[in-house]
């Protein structure tokens, strides 16, 4: 009966897995939330490069470099002075140089300034950079000439040898050329060449131009400093390439700009102290602050993306408690909660880690004048980063842009702890809902199957009624149910009482009209009759007495359980009411075979004998009706532990299927149609079991193992 | 001549018995309901009363009426002649006074005999005739024209079915008597267990005497035998 997998507990437990909707509706919430903070990071860092860039609006003085002027910059021509990490030896060697190897730049053919003979393919080219350390500018070019020729030990020109020429502007905007030119690889000569471009001489040795000159497998090297005061915002460099030794013309020239006149002159830029020392106070407050020129070309830096200097990051401090609670949600919940979270690396690729241009719709819209911010993804997609720009105006002009960054880490360290704090309450909210809702559901389903159990137990299996059900106080519908089932049964009680007693009252009824019958016949009979008469009154006497006999059958039943009910109950030996029963049964019916088997001794069992002997009335009545002439009525009485099995057991037509309980039920009987002598209610079995139960024995019938017969099997308790 | 009095609402069975009875030779009176036959019985009492128990819309106005009479007369012989054949109505019946409970089933024969000897019994009960055709089994004595029984010269007062029955099984005391013949010799037509209860009521009344009484033996399957004390 109980098919526990779909119970009313696992509906409610199934239902209430819907509960589990909470935390998918919290963590959208939390996203949603997510958002908006995300935009508020977004108004902050905008608002933080605008005071920036408020510092540093109509400054001239700050963006007077040439190259803010220019319409575009170009790489090659238009210089960045890198801030250099440490001092350069200057040995020749390139050595210091390496880390930097992916500012350096390859010069040739494109950046050929003069060349002699067109039709002799150029061999001249070179890879150069310029830094800045210390107030020096620190320049390298790695040159290759497959021939060198130096400069003549006595010659007096400088210029009509392998040479690099170097001209710019100096910050007192006078327009200065100068050329390196070596006689032997070692410490170079630096000469100031006249103002005038067209002239080469006379040279003044300038030693404020250090430097080395190194020979390679394919040509030389050239390391050098020039202070950064004699270097304005123009500075170019050109390699001057003799390859005859003897003419010494020079056949081609390379550099990064024409150096003849100021106009042609390439620009440098050499990232601002001052702008540095700015916004230098501002990197407390931000993650990374950039000042860029109108070009995106990095002025000053101050600060480090994955420093959690963030307002974003500094709300949320920690407080460590060692309560039971904190430390199960640091040792289960946390792990569990950080397998749908993620928490935000420390450890992220950063590609603009030292920039020196800068690019994206953020830095170009500022440019153009407008405050705006950018979301990217650092490229190993560890975290975000928030960009935002503002212009620096001076004059109504563009000249540059602050750029501040930030990665979203605060954001999202807040974004966890608000889910982490949501899955703690839903988690809680859900155990106790769920736990309630189980306890009501099995307490309903306790409730329906004590009602279920109490409704089977009322009505037993021949379909009478056991015991009242006792209707339930509660006032909701299963009360309800209980309350109708309780009337149900009582008045199937009723119905079944009054079936039970109808034949008795039936009985009752009838006797009357069959004694005024009787009486009558008998009227008659006193008188003489002729012999036709006296016939028809003999014939209807015999018709009055069985009337009357079936009367009696049919009271039988109800006057036994009336008198059942103050019957004196003694202690009685039962083989000798079974054997004594078989005795006088064997005298009253000398044909019939009786093969009996009573143990020897005497069973005491608890009950009134009379009844055991009308018991064994009716069954050997019923086993002599149902036998087959000349076969022999088996009666055994065993002990089976505290209990005594009586088996009667005839040869015979078998039991229909379903009728084994039935037959036992007031008024049924199972005979065939046949011709019968005597009156059958059905009610000899209904007063055995009557019987038995008095003696709280239980009755069965059933067909014999062989099929051949009936069994009737009556077991009763021993004292 | 004997008056006998019949109080039964049943018209055509009343009518029956007092034919019969007419014919053996009493003078019988008809009533149909209690008030009415207890009016005539304020006036003048009869020698026999037959009571039914259920009259017209009374269903126990016998029990009230047979009350009534004991309470009249104390020896007067009732009898309930009555449709009802309960163990209970029977007890109720005779524990009121009654000296017979007879089923309607009784047939003619038997009804006479169970009068004729109700007459004789209340007859000699008057009368100081000397003791004769006396049985004597130990302390049982029974005297037949009486139909009376003493226990160690107590009277145990039996029913005239009841006497019958102890009369039948003391004549051949150790001879298993079966119910079928109990019936014969008690003048009745009843089924087996009604004379299981008549045997157990004769039981108590002796044993109301004489707690030991022990002399009426159930042979089961058979019938009862009456044991003489040793």
């Amino acid at each position: 009966m109980t098919r526990f997998p779909f119970g009313l507990r696992t509906k409610v437990i199934g239902l209430s897995l819907f509960l589990l909707c909470l935390p998918w509706l919290g963590y959208q919430y939390v996203w949603e939330m997510e958002k908006y903070l995300r935009h508020g990071q977004e108004r902050t860092l905008e608002g933080t490069t605008q005071a920036l860039a408020t510092a540093l609006h109509e400054r001239p003085k700050l963006f007077d470099g040439q190259a803010s002027f220019l319409k575009q910059v170009e790489k090659s021509r238009d210089l960045y002075a890198y801030p250099l990490a440490g001092a350069i030896l200057l040995d020749g060697k390139l050595n210091e140089w390496q880390e930097y190897q992916h500012r350096f730049i390859q010069y040739g053919q494109a950046n050929l300034i003069m060349r002699a003979d067109p039709n002799i393919p150029l061999t001249l080219s070179f890879t150069h950079m310029v830094g800045q350390y210390d107030g020096y500018l620190y320049a390298f070019f790695q040159v290759v000439d497959p021939t060198l020729v130096y400069r003549g030990k006595n010659a007096l020109s400088v210029d009509r040898n392998d040479h690099l020429s170097i001209a710019t502007l100096a910050p007192d905007n006078q327009f200065k050329r100068y050329i390196v030119a070596t006689t032997q690889p070692g410490w170079i000569s630096a000469f100031e060449l006249p103002a005038n471009p067209k002239q080469t001489v006379p040279v003044t040795p300038e030693v404020r131009i250090q430097g080395q000159w190194a020979a390679t497998d394919v040509g030389y090297n050239i390391e050098l400093r020039i202070p950064l005061d004699m270097v304005g915002s123009k500075l170019g460099f050109a390699i001057n390439d003799v390859n005859d030794s003897k003419y010494r013309d020079i056949s081609a020239i390379v550099g990064t700009s024409a150096l003849d006149t100021v106009d042609k002159l390439g620009t440098v830029l050499v990232p601002s102290p001052e702008i540095e020392s700015i916004i230098k106070g501002m990197s407390h407050y931000s993650s990374r602050v950039w000042v860029v020129d109108k070009h995106g070309r990095v002025l000053a830096k101050s600060g480090d993306i994955r420093a959690n200097s963030s307002v974003w990051t500094r709300t949320l401090e920690d407080e460590a408690s060692n309560s039971l609670w904190e430390s199960f949600k640091r040792n289960y919940l946390h792990p569990l909660y950080y397998k749908i979270l993620t928490k935000p690396p420390q450890d992220f690729i950063d590609s603009l880690q030292d920039s020196t241009e800068l690019d994206g719709s953020h830095i170009r819209k500022a440019l153009a004048g407008q405050q705006s911010s950018t979301w990217r993804l650092t490229p190993d997609n560890k975290a975000v980063v928030l960009a935002a720009a503002s212009p620096i105006w001076i004059d109504n002009n563009v000249l540059g842009a602050v750029v501040a960054e930030e990665t979203t880490h605060g954001i999202r360290t807040l974004r966890n702890r608000a889910l982490e704090k949501l899955f703690n309450v839903i988690l809680t909210i859900m155990s106790m809902g769920t736990l309630a809702l189980f306890f009501f559901a099995s307490s309903i389903s306790n409730r329906i199957r004590k009602l279920r159990d109490e409704a089977e137990n009322a009505i037993d299996s021949q379909g009478r009624v056991r015991n009242h059900l006792k209707p339930s106080k509660a006032r909701d519908e299963i009360g309800d149910l209980s309350r109708s089932f309780s009337s149900i049964v009582g008045r199937l009680g009723q119905y079944t009482h009054y079936l039970e007693n109808m034949s008795s009252r039936l009985s009752h009824e009838l006797r009357t009209p069959v004694a005024v019958v009787r009486s009558s016949l008998e009227h008659l009979n006193l008188q003489t009759l002729d012999k036709d008469t006296q016939k028809y009154v003999d014939r209807a006497q015999e018709g009055v007495s069985r009337l009357s006999m079936i009367l009696n059958n049919m009271s039988e039943a109800t006057r036994l359980e009336q008198s059942l009910t103050q019957a004196d109950i003694t202690k009685f030996p039962l083989s000798q009411v079974v054997s004594g029963c078989m005795q006088g049964y064997q005298m009253t019916y000398p044909e019939q075979h009786f093969s009996v088997k009573v143990p020897e001794q005497s069973l005491m069992m608890q009950g009134v004998p009379e009844y055991i002997a009308q018991l064994m009335d009716k069954l050997i009545a019923n086993a002599l009706e149902f036998c087959d002439t000349g076969s022999a009525i088996e009666v055994t009485l065993t002990q089976v532990g505290k209990q005594a099995t009586l088996l009667i057991s005839n040869l015979g037509p078998e039991l229909p299927s379903d009728m084994s309980e039935q037959i036992f039920d007031s008024m049924v009987s199972v005979r065939i149609n046949q011709a019968q002598d005597k009156p059958h209610l059905g009610l000899g079995l209904y007063i055995a079991r009557l019987v038995a139960e008095f003696h709280q024995g239980q009755i069965l019938a059933r067909n014999r193992s062989d099929h051949k017969g009936v069994d009737i099997l009556v077991t009763l308790p021993l004292s | 001549m004997k008056r006998i009095a019949i109080v039964e609402d049943e018209v055509a069975i009343r009518e029956n018995y007092k034919d019969v009875l007419q014919q053996h030779g009493y003078s019988v009176q008809t009533y149909a309901d209690r008030p009415s036959a207890m009016l005539a019985f304020n006036t003048r009492l009869p020698d026999l009363a037959i009571i039914d128990i259920g009259l017209g819309n009374e269903i126990d106005g016998g029990f009230t009426l047979c009350q009534s009479l004991r309470a009249l007369s104390n020896t007067l012989p009732i009898i309930f002649l009555t449709a009802r054949d309960s163990d209970f109505d029977t007890v109720c019946g005779l524990r009121l006074g009654a000296d017979d409970y007879l089923s309607k089933e009784v047939s003619f024969p038997h009804l006479t005999a169970r009068l004729a000897a109700l007459f004789r019994r209340s007859e000699l009960a008057a009368s100081q005739t000397p003791k004769e055709n006396l049985l004597e089994r130990g302390p049982l004595t029974i005297d037949a024209n009486r139909m009376q029984v003493y226990w160690d010269q107590h009277p145990i007062e039996l029913t005239v079915t009841e006497f019958w029955m102890v009369h039948a099984l003391a004549k051949h005391p150790g001879h298993v008597r079966s119910r079928h013949e109990l019936m014969q010799e008690a003048k009745i037509f009843v089924d087996d267990s009604t004379i299981t209860s008549h045997v157990k009521r004769i039981r108590k009344k002796f044993m109301a005497a004489a707690p030991e009484f022990d002399c009426i033996d159930t042979v089961y399957g058979m019938g009862y035998r009456w044991d003489s004390l040793a």
